[in-house]
C-alpha cells in the first residue's frame, strides 16, 4: 500500500504541475493575445501520466476485496460475533486462588 | 452447498440454479467492505477529474463527458480488481456498474470548477 500511496501522490504532484504549467502558458497567451485553445502537448502527455497514477493508486490504495460467498477459500473460518452466549465460564480456572493483590491495568 | 459447475442434467442444473438464487448468504460485513473500497475508488476518481477537467478548460457537456468516460474506466478497474468474477465479491452487476455515479458527480463538479478557476481565471 506505501508504494501506491506514493504513486497516487506523484500522479498528484504531476497534476500540480501540469496545473502550474497550463498557467504559465495561458499568461504568455495572454501577452501574445491570443485564445486558449488547450494545453501544449506536453502538459496534455503530464495530464494523462497524472491521471494514470492516480487511477492505480485509486484502486489499488482503499484496500483489497474480500469474497463474500461462504465457501470461498480465503473465508475457512467463520466468525462468531462476541456473544457472552457461548463464552463458558464454569470450568477449572476456578480450582485458582483468588490474588486480591492484581490490580486492573487500563 | 451451492455447487457452481459440473452438474450434467440439464433439469437438475435448473433446480440448483433456483436454488442458488434462495441461497443468498453472503457475508454482509465483506461485502459492505467491498462498497466502501469501491465508494472510496470512486470519490478520488471524482475528484482527480473534476481537477483534470479544470486544467483542460472544459466546459458545459464536454467536462460531464469526460466524467461519464473517467467512471466508466473506473468501473472497468474495478471489474479488473475483482478478476472478472464479480459474483464473488459484490451481489449483483448494479453495484458495480453505477453505485456512487451521481455522488462522485457533485465532487466533480465542485474540483471542476475549483480548477478551472484557479488556472484560467484568476
Amino acid at each position: 500500500m506505501g508504494v501506491d500511496l506514493l504513486l497516487g501522490v506523484l500522479g498528484g504532484v504531476l497534476l500540480a504541475y501540469a496545473a502550474y504549467c497550463t498557467i504559465q502558458y495561458r499568461a504568455v497567451l495572454k501577452i501574445r493575445e491570443e485564445e486558449f485553445a488547450g494545453p501544449p502537448a506536453e502538459v496534455l502527455f503530464e495530464i494523462f501520466i497524472g491521471l494514470a497514477l492516480c487511477f492505480w493508486a485509486a484502486l489499488r490504495v482503499p484496500g483489497k476485496y474480500l469474497p463474500i460467498l461462504p465457501d470461498s477459500k480465503e473465508n475457512r473460518l467463520v466468525s462468531l460475533p462476541e456473544n457472552q452466549d457461548f463464552m463458558i465460564f464454569n470450568h477449572r480456572g476456578k480450582v485458582f486462588p483468588l490474588d486480591l493483590d492484581l490490580k486492573h491495568e487500563s | 452447498m451451492a455447487a457452481r459447475s459440473g452438474s450434467p442434467a440439464s433439469a437438475s442444473e435448473k433446480k440448483l440454479s433456483n436454488f442458488e438464487n434462495e441461497l443468498m448468504a453472503f457475508s454482509a460485513e465483506n461485502l459492505q467492505n467491498n462498497m466502501k473500497v469501491t465508494f472510496y475508488s470512486r470519490t478520488f476518481l471524482s475528484i482527480i477529474g473534476g481537477v483534470v477537467a479544470g486544467i483542460l478548460g472544459l466546459t458545459g457537456l464536454k467536462g460531464f463527458i469526460l466524467y461519464f468516460i473517467i467512471m466508466a474506466v473506473g468501473s472497468l478497474g474495478v471489474i479488473t480488481k475483482a478478476k472478472f468474477d464479480i459474483h464473488e465479491y459484490f451481489d449483483s452487476w448494479n453495484r458495480v456498474i453505477l453505485d456512487g455515479i451521481t455522488g462522485g458527480l457533485m465532487s466533480f463538479v465542485l474540483f471542476w470548477t475549483f480548477a478551472y478557476d484557479i488556472v484560467h481565471i484568476f
